[in-house]
């Protein structure tokens, strides 16, 4: 492609939400990774587009609009990818457990969350196999899933078919710029000028901004998930303990996990994830997956007769604060970054496109973006907690 | 003395066990079948009358399992499956189902003997209930002696066909064809090799006898390239095509029959291998085997390898080779017994025929155009044609990975066991590339060898 208006570096579903976006505010627009579409963490994750785990914020505003803009997508390009709203249930089974979920239930619903209290009896209304032990949870309609693969490939497939194009298979090494303007990019192969370019690269994003010169401190959080193979209808919805949210919240770099357990259209359920800072490290740990299992069996007894047939894992993009990076570099204009979205990079990719191009077309955002800012990290020798 | 541990009890994995403990090291030897003997010795449950005709070789089997159960100092644990393994600083963690629970056995000294499954091509209708594959339809005479179907056509390529065709027809089954897809004169060229391996001709003319009693004419240079059901549902006729010798078909005529037995070769199971990390290889038919160095070592020092994971060439390599191999881990834990010269004679003999066996029996990339749109390539997702080209074309899949995950072509209840390798070629062919070396060995990768209930799972430590 000749002279874009932007380049999305990344082809996850970050890249692919960006350039959409871009696409449709009449920009035309090069994707460019350096492997097939969805090598990242995309591909290596699970596809819950949740609100019920995220306590009032800047980033539940963000998820809520996502959430919608989902929608939105998928009537825009003609779905393709498994949106489904399937609703969450989010049990607990302690004391204080139960009066926090009551408590962040009730501030969710003042900030627009759709929320439905139910006790045991009403649980197993929805949830039949839940096991007996829970008697308190909160039904979540708004939480929905989607296949987070087939929503790259379908939205770079419908960018191109919109002008837009993609190149894979080249490296990004070097970020070229003038008295602090961006001109464009360098890869191992070529070499491309534009004034705009989205760094998407997900885990790897602090490489990219390291290349502009920048400090941008994106860091692995590791996370493994079950699959098992195909059951007979057992759970109806995403059905996690409140822990979960405890979880995600939390920076301890020691492995914590809380099983979220779903049932996919296939009949496999997945149960995911853990978290764990353990850098990039590839094995398999078997412990990890007991503690998935036992944990699944725990919110569903009859799990403990299916086999596990697959166990994958991949690496969350994560910040020291915990909140997605968004909005343009703090040294070099024309370079913006759309990365470090953790374990929510499915559900929030589509306000972060449409956040992305609203500042980069000059339009109002829907949402104060500064929480979101790269500039935040500017100057502070910021060191990850 | 350390114990050597053996994965498989087929005719290498007994051979090594044999070997060993008969050279002094205290055996374990692991496998996932109810009773020893792996897929060529599959024997029939003890009630069952004598199956020794049914079978050329049953005796050297029956003679070789009743020494391995004599021998004292070995310890067999049929039943026992391993779903998970792996590798670290010398030793060897092998994660074990047997009789409802995981056992973990830690061992410096292992032996890998899995063996091969059948390896398939997929064609209109492969689907359709009575389509089998050779394998499948010789375990059912063999282990349960079930007659699988009344009009059977046995087909494919490789000289496995002919023990399957000979024990349908000793089983009272009409076997109405037998097609080899490759020309007949193929071997013409490998006489030599034949000669020094003289009981495989003598095999060869057992099976051949048995055939012919049944009337059975082998037919050269055909294949069965279309199944269709009738109306229960299970398979009424096949589409049988005179191919040329790239498989490019040429005529087609159809025939009724309730079973049809296809089979194209071996593929080596190579999954708990590679979940240790042993390094694989493509060999020159394209397929995934374990590399190892002249005494059966895999690339990690104390992992062992013998039999069909190593490549496939039939039982009588599969046991020099497993000979070998226990002697080398005898050694390793610190018997005197070396390999001699004539183990590597007997093996450089058995190697030159697999080579020629892999000759004669390619598998031509013609197959490919047997498919339509609406071939189901993985049985498991029901994934066809249609939508793998979609996942290529359309959203832009350049490797087979990706049009996996973009389709869960074979990421079912087989893992890609039965397509995997093929869908690597048709990822390929779709690209116009050749599929890479990394490509063939991701698509056998399995750290999950098999699956393991989650009750399972959830009571390990
Ligand atoms: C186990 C697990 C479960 C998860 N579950 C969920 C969930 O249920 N819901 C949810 O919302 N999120 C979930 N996530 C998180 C989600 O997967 C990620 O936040 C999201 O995929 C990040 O997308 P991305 O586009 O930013 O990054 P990626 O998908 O990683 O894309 C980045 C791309 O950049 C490319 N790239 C990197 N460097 C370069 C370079 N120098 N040159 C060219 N290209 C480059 C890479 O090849 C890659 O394709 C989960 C994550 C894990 C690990
Ligand atoms: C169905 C079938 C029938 C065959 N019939 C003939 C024939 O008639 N004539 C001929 O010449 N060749 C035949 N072959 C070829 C045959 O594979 C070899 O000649 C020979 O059996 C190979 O011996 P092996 O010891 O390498 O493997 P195998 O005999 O395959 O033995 C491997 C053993 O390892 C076990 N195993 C594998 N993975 C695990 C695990 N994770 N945990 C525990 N145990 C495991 C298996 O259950 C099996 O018992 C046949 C092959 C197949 C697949």
């Amino acid at each position: 492609m000749k002279n874009p208006d932007a380049i999305v570096i990344g082809a996850g579903v970050v890249g692919a939400c960006c350039a959409l976006s871009l696409t449709n505010a009449g920009l035309k627009v090069l994707i460019i990774d350096r492997g097939p579409v969805a090598s990242g963490t995309t591909g290596a994750g699970e596809g819950n587009i949740l609100v019920s785990d995220k306590g009032p914020g800047a980033e539940l505003t963000l998820a809520i609009r996502s959430r919608d803009l989902w929608f939105d997508i998928n009537t825009d390009i003609g779905g393709g990818f498994e949106l489904e709203a399937k609703g969450g249930v989010v049990v607990s089974r302690s004391a204080k457990g139960i009066s926090d979920l009551k408590k962040l239930s009730v501030l969710q619903k003042e900030n627009g969350v759709e929320v439905i209290e139910l006790d045991g009896a009403g649980l197993r209304k929805i949830e039949p196999y839940l096991s007996e032990s829970v008697e308190y949870g909160v039904l979540y309609p708004g939480d929905a899933q989607c296949q987070p693969m087939l929503a790259a490939a379908q939205i770079i497939r419908a960018v191109k078919k919109r002008g837009g194009s993609f190149i894979q298979g080249e490296n990004v090494i070097a970020i070229n710029s003038n008295a602090g303007s961006l001109i464009g990019i360098t890869t191992d192969k070529n070499n491309y000028s534009c004034p705009i370019v989205i760094n998407a690269t997900g885990t790897w994003a602090g490489e990219i901004a390291k290349l502009a010169g920048s400090h941008l401190p994106i860091m692995p959080r590791r996370g493994f998930i079950l699959v098992t193979a195909p059951a007979p209808k057992i759970v109806h919805h995403k059905v996690y303990d409140a822990d979960y949210v405890a979880n995600v919240a939390s920076s301890d770099a020691d492995l914590q996990s809380s099983a979220v357990v779903e049932g996919t259209a296939s009949g496999t359920i997945l149960i995911g994830a853990s978290r764990e800072r353990v850098g990039f490290k590839a094995d398999l740990d078997i412990s990890i997956l007991r503690q998935l299992a036992r944990q699944a069996i725990s919110l569903f007894p009859v799990l403990s007769s299916i086999g596990l047939l697959r166990a994958y894992r991949g690496f969350r993009p994560y910040a020291p604060d915990h909140l997605p990076v968004i909005g343009e570099d703090a040294n070099i204009s024309g370079l913006w970054h759309a990365a470090g979205h953790e374990g929510a990079g499915i559900g929030l990719s589509p306000a972060t496109g449409e956040l992305i191009t609203a500042q980069i077309t000059n339009q109002s955002t829907f949402i104060d973006p500064t929480p979101f800012s790269p500039k935040r990290f500017q100057g502070s020798e910021y060191v990850a907690v | 003395m350390h114990n050597v541990v053996i994965v498989g009890g087929g005719p290498a994995g007994l051979s090594a066990a044999l070997t060993a403990a008969v050279a002094g090291a205290p055996v374990l030897l692991l496998d996932s079948n109810p009773r020893l003997g792996g897929q060529y010795w599959r024997t029939p449950a003890d009630n069952f009358g004598d199956q020794n005709e049914n079978h050329f070789d049953l005796a050297t089997g029956l003679k070789l399992i009743n020494s391995v159960k004599a021998q004292s100092n070995i310890q067999v644990l049929s039943g026992a499956q391993i779903w998970s393994a792996s590798h670290k600083d010398g030793v060897s963690t092998l994660r074990v189902i047997y009789q409802g629970s995981e056992k973990i056995i830690n061992t410096g000294n292992l032996i890998l003997a899995t063996g091969a499954y059948d390896r398939s091509l997929p064609f209109p209708g492969w689907d359709i209930p009575g389509v089998m594959t050779p394998g499948g339809v010789q375990s059912l005479i063999k282990g349960h002696g079930v007659v699988a179907g009344k009009r059977v056509v046995v087909a494919g390529s490789g000289p496995f066909l002919l023990p399957v065709a000979a024990g349908l027809v000793k089983s009272g089954a009409d076997v109405v064809e037998l097609l080899e897809a490759n020309k007949s004169w193929r071997w013409a060229s490998s006489i030599l090799v034949l000669l020094e391996n003289l009981s495989k001709i003598k095999e060869g003319f057992y099976y051949i006898e048995a055939i012919s009693k049944g009337k059975v004419r082998a037919r050269f240079g055909q294949a069965v390239v279309g199944a269709y059901a009738g109306e229960n549902g299970e398979l009424e006729s096949v589409d049988i095509a005179k191919i040329d010798r790239n498989f490019k078909i040429k005529k087609v005529r159809n025939i009724k029959c309730d079973v049809a037995a296809i089979g194209w070769g071996f593929t080596a199971d190579t999954s708990l291998a590679g979940a240790l990390g042993c390094k694989q290889v493509v060999a020159k038919d394209e397929s995934v085997v374990v590399l190892i160095d002249s005494k059966q070592q895999t690339s990690i020092t104390g992992v062992f390898a013998a039999g069909e994971i190593t490549g496939i060439g039939g039982s009588e390599l599969s046991m020099i080779e497993g000979e070998i191999a226990g002697k080398s881990a005898a050694k390793f834990v610190g018997c005197a017994v070396d390999i001699s010269r004539s183990d590597l004679i007997i093996r450089a003999k058995k190697q030159r025929f697999a080579a020629a066996l892999i000759k004669a029996y390619p598998i031509k990339s013609g197959w490919r155009s047997w498919l339509d749109e609406q071939t189901v390539l993985c049985r498991c997702e029901e994934v066809d044609l249609a939508d793998l080209k979609d996942s290529i074309v359309e959203l832009g899949a350049t490797d087979s990975r990706t049009a996996k995950l973009l389709t869960r072509c074979g990421m079912g209840l087989c893992q890609g066991r039965i397509c995997g390798r093929f869908v690597v070629d048709l990822v390929a062919d779709q690209l116009n590339i050749s599929p890479t070396d990394i490509d063939r060995i991701a698509a056998v990768s399995r750290p999950i060898i098999t699956p393991i209930p989650l009750g399972v799972l959830a009571a390990g430590e």
